[in-house]
C-alpha cells in the first residue's frame, strides 16, 4: 500500500500534562479512516493538526509525498466539515458552497455557478442555491457543509463528528448517504467520532485513540476479533473480561496465573460444565436476550458478565455453567 | 375570553397614554410650524441652513471619528493578550460615566485656552497668549470623538465575542487568507454591530447640545440654534427649526437602517469565540502595553482634571500652572448651602421618579407585547422606541409648547413651570432605554417559568414579584440605570423647561461657570460622575 496521506510521529503538547502523540498513520488514496476514541482522548486535536489549525510540536504530515506540515490551512487544500457546520449565516447556500471557489483564481462566474450546482447536486440539494442557511433542517445544513468542503476539490476531506448534531433517527440514513457521496467522489477522508457504530459503518479502517495515543489501527473485523489490548477490547464492542481462576475455568487449564481473557457476550454459551454462576438479570432484545451472570469462582476477575443467547436459554435465579466458543487472550 | 378583553383594554389604554406623551406634542409642533412667516424666515436665512448643514456633517464626522478610534481598540482588546489587558479593557469604557455636560466642562478645564495643557505649553514656551482656543467645529468633534467612540468599542467587542471561531477556520480551510477572512467573513458578521454603533453615534451627535453650547461660539448647530431662537422669544421659528431637525434625524435613521440588512445574529449552533492571542514578540508587546497605558491616561485625564479643579477654592488659582491651594471647600459649600444642595436633590428625585415610571410602563408594555401578544403590540413597541429616534431638543420644545396651554378638551394642561414637566421630559427620554432592556429580557424569559409559578399556587402579583422581575433583572437593571443616568445628567430638556425652583444640577453647573465658580461647577461634576458610575456599575452587574 502506498500511503497517500502520511502522518509521521506527529506530536502536540498541551500545558505540561496533556500530550497528543507521537502518532504515525498511513492512509491510502480513497480510504475512509475513522479516528475513534472517548471524549477528551485527543482525536479532534489530531484532526485539527491535519487541517493545520494547530501547529504540531514535532513530526511530519505529507500528502502525495508533498510535505504540508508547515503549510497554513488556507493553502493546504484539505476540506473540512465542522461539528456545528460553521455555515456562514450572512451568505446563502450557493454563496456558502461557492466561498472556496471564488478566491482561488477561477474568476469566470459561469464556471463557479456550475461547480456550485454540481456540488449541491452531489449531496442531493440541487436548486437550493438561493436558500438561507438558517432555514435549512439540521440534515440539510450538514449536506451543505459537505458540499462546501468538497466544491474546491480538496485533496483530503476531514470531518469532525459529522453526525453528532443530528437526531438519532436521522443518523443511520445520513451515515449511509455520507459514505456513498465520499465513495463516489473517491476522496481520501479522515473523520472523528466517539461512537463505535458510526466508525464501523462509515470507516474503511479505524484508528482507536486513547489519552492522546494511538492504541490500534485496523478494519472493524480486526479490532473486534483481535484487539491489541484491553482498552481496544472493551471500547470496541461489548466485552467480558476474565482474570485468573475464572479465565482458567473458561479456557481450560492452559492460562497462567495473571492471564486476562476477553470474551464477547455472543461467544459465551450455557453448557453442562464450565464456569459456574447464577443468572441475575435478563434483558430481552427480541431476537435474543442478554443474561447477566454472577460468577461463583473465588477470586475471579469480574464478578458479573453478560451472555447473549436464545431468549429462553435460562431463567433469572437459575444456576448455570458457561463456556466460551472463542476467547481472546491478552 | 374575559382575560383577553382585559388585555385588549389595557393595551388600548397604554397606546393612548404613550401617544399622548410622545406623538401628540410632536404633532402639535408640526401643525404649528406650518406658519408661513416663520417658514419664509427659515428658508431665507442663511444661518438656518448653515446650522442644519453643520448638524448633519458634525454628526457624520463624529461617526467616522468614533469608529476610527473604537473599532481598532475593540480588536486590540478582544483579540490580543498583553499585560494589563483586562484592567485597560474596562478603563477604556470610562467616558461613559461622564454625563455630557460634565465631560464638556472637563475638556474645558483640561484642553481649554486656560486649561492645564494650554497653561503648561504656554509656560514652557514662554508664550504671551494661550497656544490655542478650544472653539468651533474641531472642539465639538474632539469631545464627540472622546465620548462616542465607546459605542463603537463596546458594540464591536460584543460582536467579536459572538464570533464563532469555527467560522474563521472554515474560511481558512476553504482557502481564504487573512485578508480574505477579514473582509468576507468577519466584517459581514460584524456589520449589525457596526451599523448599530453608527446609528447610536449619529443620533447622539445629532442631539448633542452641551459641546456645541459651550464650545460652539459663533458656530451653530441645530440644537443650539433652536434653544437660542426660543430664548429670543421667536416661538414659530423655533418650531420650524425643531421640525427641520426632526426631519434630519428621521431621514438619517432610515438611511442608516437600510445598511443594517437582515438580522443575522441568530447563530447556527453554538460557537466559541476566538481566544485572545498573546503577543509573542517582546518589542511589539512592550509597545502594545505602553500604548495601552498611555491611552488609559489620556482617557482618564478629563476625570482627574475634574477632580483636581473641584478641590480648588474660589479665587485661589490665577496664573500658576498647577493650583496652589487644594481643599474640600467647594464640597462643603455644595452640601451645606441650601441653595446649592437643592439642585442636587432636584436632579436625584426627578431622575428617580422618571425612571420608576419608565420601568413600570416598560413592564406593562413587555407583558402586553410578549406575553399577551395583543393586537396592538407593534404600536406599543414603536411608541416605546420613538423618542429615541428624535433629538432631545425636539421633545423639549414639543413639551414646552404643548403643556403651556390650558385646554383640557384637547388634553393640554399647563405643566410648564410646575415640578411635573421636567420628570415628564426625562420620562420621554427614558422610555426607549427601559423599553428596550425589558422587552429583550421578556423575550428570553421562558413562559413555562411563570406557568410553573402559577401551578404552584402563586397569584399574578406574587408571580410578577418572585419570578418575572427577578428573571428580567439584567435587562431591567441595565435599562433603568441608563435611564436614571440620562435624567441625572440631562441638560437638553432642562435648559428649555426648568424653573428656578426645579433647576437641576446641569443648570446649576452652567450658572456656576457663568459666575466663574469653576471649583463648584467641577465639584457638581464630580458628584454627578460618581453617582453615574455607581448606578451604571449596579446596572451592569449580572
Amino acid at each position: 500500500m502506498t500511503a497517500f496521506l502520511q502522518i509521521q510521529a506527529i506530536k502536540k503538547q498541551w500545558a505540561h500534562t496533556v500530550t497528543i502523540g507521537p502518532i504515525t498513520l498511513d492512509i491510502a488514496r480513497g480510504e475512509i479512516l475513522a479516528l475513534l476514541g472517548p471524549s477528551g482522548s485527543g482525536k479532534t486535536t489530531i484532526l485539527r493538526l491535519l487541517a493545520g489549525f494547530e501547529p504540531a510540536d514535532s513530526g511530519r504530515i505529507a500528502v502525495a509525498q508533498e510535505e504540508v506540515t508547515a503549510v497554513p490551512p488556507a493553502r493546504r487544500r484539505f476540506g473540512m466539515v465542522f461539528q456545528h457546520y460553521a455555515l456562514f449565516p450572512h451568505l446563502d447556500v450557493g454563496e456558502n458552497v461557492g466561498f472556496g471557489l471564488t478566491g482561488a483564481g477561477s474568476r469566470e462566474h459561469g464556471a463557479v455557478d456550475a461547480k456550485v450546482a454540481a456540488a449541491l447536486a452531489l449531496v442531493d440539494l440541487a436548486g437550493y442555491e438561493g436558500r438561507k442557511v438558517n432555514e435549512l433542517s439540521g440534515g440539510q445544513q450538514q449536506r451543505v457543509a459537505l458540499a462546501r468542503a468538497l466544491a474546491p476539490e480538496p485533496r483530503v476531506l476531514l470531518l469532525d463528528e459529522p453526525l453528532s448534531n443530528l437526531d438519532p433517527s436521522l443518523r443511520e440514513r445520513t451515515r449511509r448517504e455520507l459514505r456513498q457521496v465520499i465513495k463516489r467522489v473517491g476522496i481520501t477522508t479522515v473523520f472523528v467520532t466517539h461512537e463505535q457504530e458510526e466508525a464501523f459503518d462509515l470507516g474503511d479502517r479505524i484508528a482507536v485513540i486513547n489519552a492522546g495515543r494511538l492504541e490500534q489501527t485496523g478494519t472493524p473485523e480486526e479490532l473486534y476479533e483481535t484487539p491489541a489490548n484491553l482498552f481496544v477490547a472493551t471500547f470496541v464492542g461489548r466485552a467480558n473480561v476474565f482474570r485468573g481462576a475464572a479465565a482458567r475455568a473458561l479456557c481450560g487449564s492452559s492460562g497462567t496465573e495473571d492471564a486476562v481473557v476477553v470474551v464477547r457476550p455472543e461467544r459465551l454459551r450455557f453448557a453442562p460444565t464450565g464456569l459456574p454462576g447464577i443468572v441475575r438479570e435478563r434483558r430481552y432484545t427480541g431476537a435474543a436476550a442478554f443474561f447477566t451472570v454472577e460468577s461463583e469462582t473465588e477470586g475471579g476477575g469480574s464478578d458479573r458478565f453478560e451472555v447473549l443467547a436464545e431468549p429462553n436459554a435460562a431463567r433469572v435465579g437459575e444456576r448455570v455453567h458457561v463456556q466460551a466458543t472463542r476467547a481472546i487472550s491478552l | 375570553m374575559n382575560h383577553q378583553r382585559g388585555s385588549q383594554l389595557a393595551a388600548i389604554g397604554l397606546v393612548l397614554l404613550l401617544a399622548w406623551l410622545v406623538v401628540y406634542p410632536i404633532l402639535i409642533v408640526a401643525l404649528d410650524a406650518a406658519d408661513t412667516t416663520a417658514l419664509r424666515a427659515f428658508v431665507t436665512r442663511p444661518g438656518e441652513w448653515a446650522a442644519l448643514w453643520a448638524s448633519l456633517w458634525i454628526s457624520l464626522a463624529s461617526v467616522v471619528l468614533a469608529g476610527a478610534i473604537g473599532i481598532p481598540l475593540a480588536f486590540l482588546f478582544e483579540w490580543f493578550d498583553f499585560p494589563g489587558r483586562k484592567t485597560l479593557g474596562a478603563l477604556v469604557a470610562l467616558p461613559v460615566v461622564l454625563p455630557p455636560l460634565v465631560g464638556v466642562i472637563a475638556f474645558l478645564f483640561l484642553y481649554g485656552e486656560s486649561g492645564f495643557i494650554a497653561r503648561a505649553i504656554q509656560a514652557t514656551l514662554g508664550l504671551e497668549q494661550a497656544p490655542w482656543r478650544l472653539q468651533g467645529a474641531s472642539a465639538i468633534l474632539l469631545v464627540h470623538a472622546y465620548s462616542m467612540y465607546v459605542y463603537f468599542y463596546l458594540f464591536t467587542r460584543a460582536g467579536l465575542a459572538r464570533l464563532d471561531v469555527s467560522m474563521l477556520e472554515a474560511a481558512q480551510a476553504l482557502g481564504a487568507d487573512r485578508r480574505g477572512t477579514f473582509w468576507r467573513v468577519i466584517v459581514p458578521l460584524l456589520r449589525p454591530s457596526l451599523v448599530g454603533a453608527a446609528i447610536l453615534t449619529f443620533m447622539t451627535a445629532l442631539g448633542s447640545f452641551s459641546a456645541p453650547y459651550i464650545f460652539g461660539g459663533g458656530f451653530r448647530v441645530m440644537t443650539t440654534q433652536i434653544v437660542a431662537t426660543k430664548l429670543n422669544g421667536d416661538l414659530p421659528l423655533a418650531m420650524v427649526e425643531t421640525v427641520a431637525l426632526a426631519a434630519v434625524a428621521v431621514i438619517g435613521l432610515l438611511l442608516l437602517r437600510r445598511t443594517e440588512g437582515d438580522d443575522i445574529l441568530v447563530a447556527l449552533g453554538k460557537g466559541i469565540a476566538p481566544r485572545p492571542r498573546p503577543i509573542r514578540r517582546r518589542g511589539v508587546r512592550l509597545l502594545a502595553t505602553a500604548a495601552g497605558w498611555g491611552l488609559a491616561v489620556v482617557l482618564l485625564l478629563p476625570h482627574l482634571t475634574l477632580l483636581l479643579v473641584s478641590l480648588v477654592p474660589y479665587g485661589a488659582w490665577t496664573t500658576e500652572i498647577l493650583p496652589p491651594v487644594l481643599n474640600f471647600e467647594n464640597y462643603r459649600r455644595l452640601f451645606s448651602e441650601a441653595e446649592r444642595l437643592r439642585p442636587m436633590i432636584n436632579s436625584l428625585w426627578m431622575a428617580a421618579a422618571s425612571t420608576a415610571v419608565a420601568v413600570a410602563v416598560a413592564l406593562a408594555g413587555g407583558w402586553l407585547v410578549v406575553r399577551r401578544r395583543v393586537g396592538l403590540r407593534r404600536a406599543i413597541e414603536a411608541l416605546l422606541a420613538l423618542p429615541w429616534a428624535l433629538p432631545g431638543t425636539v421633545f423639549a420644545i414639543a413639551l414646552a409648547i404643548t403643556f403651556s396651554v390650558n385646554a383640557p378638551f384637547q388634553l393640554r394642561f399647563v405643566l410648564v413651570g410646575t415640578a411635573v414637566i421636567l420628570p415628564l421630559a426625562y420620562l420621554v427620554r427614558a422610555l426607549p432605554l427601559t423599553g428596550r432592556g425589558i422587552l429583550a429580557s421578556y423575550r428570553q424569559l421562558d413562559p413555562s417559568l411563570e406557568e410553573a409559578a402559577a401551578s404552584l399556587g402563586a397569584g399574578r402579583w406574587r408571580t410578577l414579584a418572585r419570578v418575572t422581575i427577578p428573571q428580567l433583572r439584567p435587562g431591567l437593571a441595565a435599562g433603568a440605570s441608563l435611564a436614571f443616568v440620562a435624567g441625572l445628567g440631562d441638560i437638553v430638556a432642562s435648559i428649555v423647561l426648568y424653573t428656578y425652583e426645579t433647576r437641576p444640577v446641569s443648570i446649576e453647573i452652567l450658572s456656576s461657570l457663568r459666575l466663574s465658580e469653576t471649583g463648584v461647577a467641577a465639584a457638581f461634576g464630580v458628584v454627578l460622575m460618581l453617582v453615574s458610575a455607581l448606578v451604571l456599575g449596579i446596572g451592569a452587574r449580572r
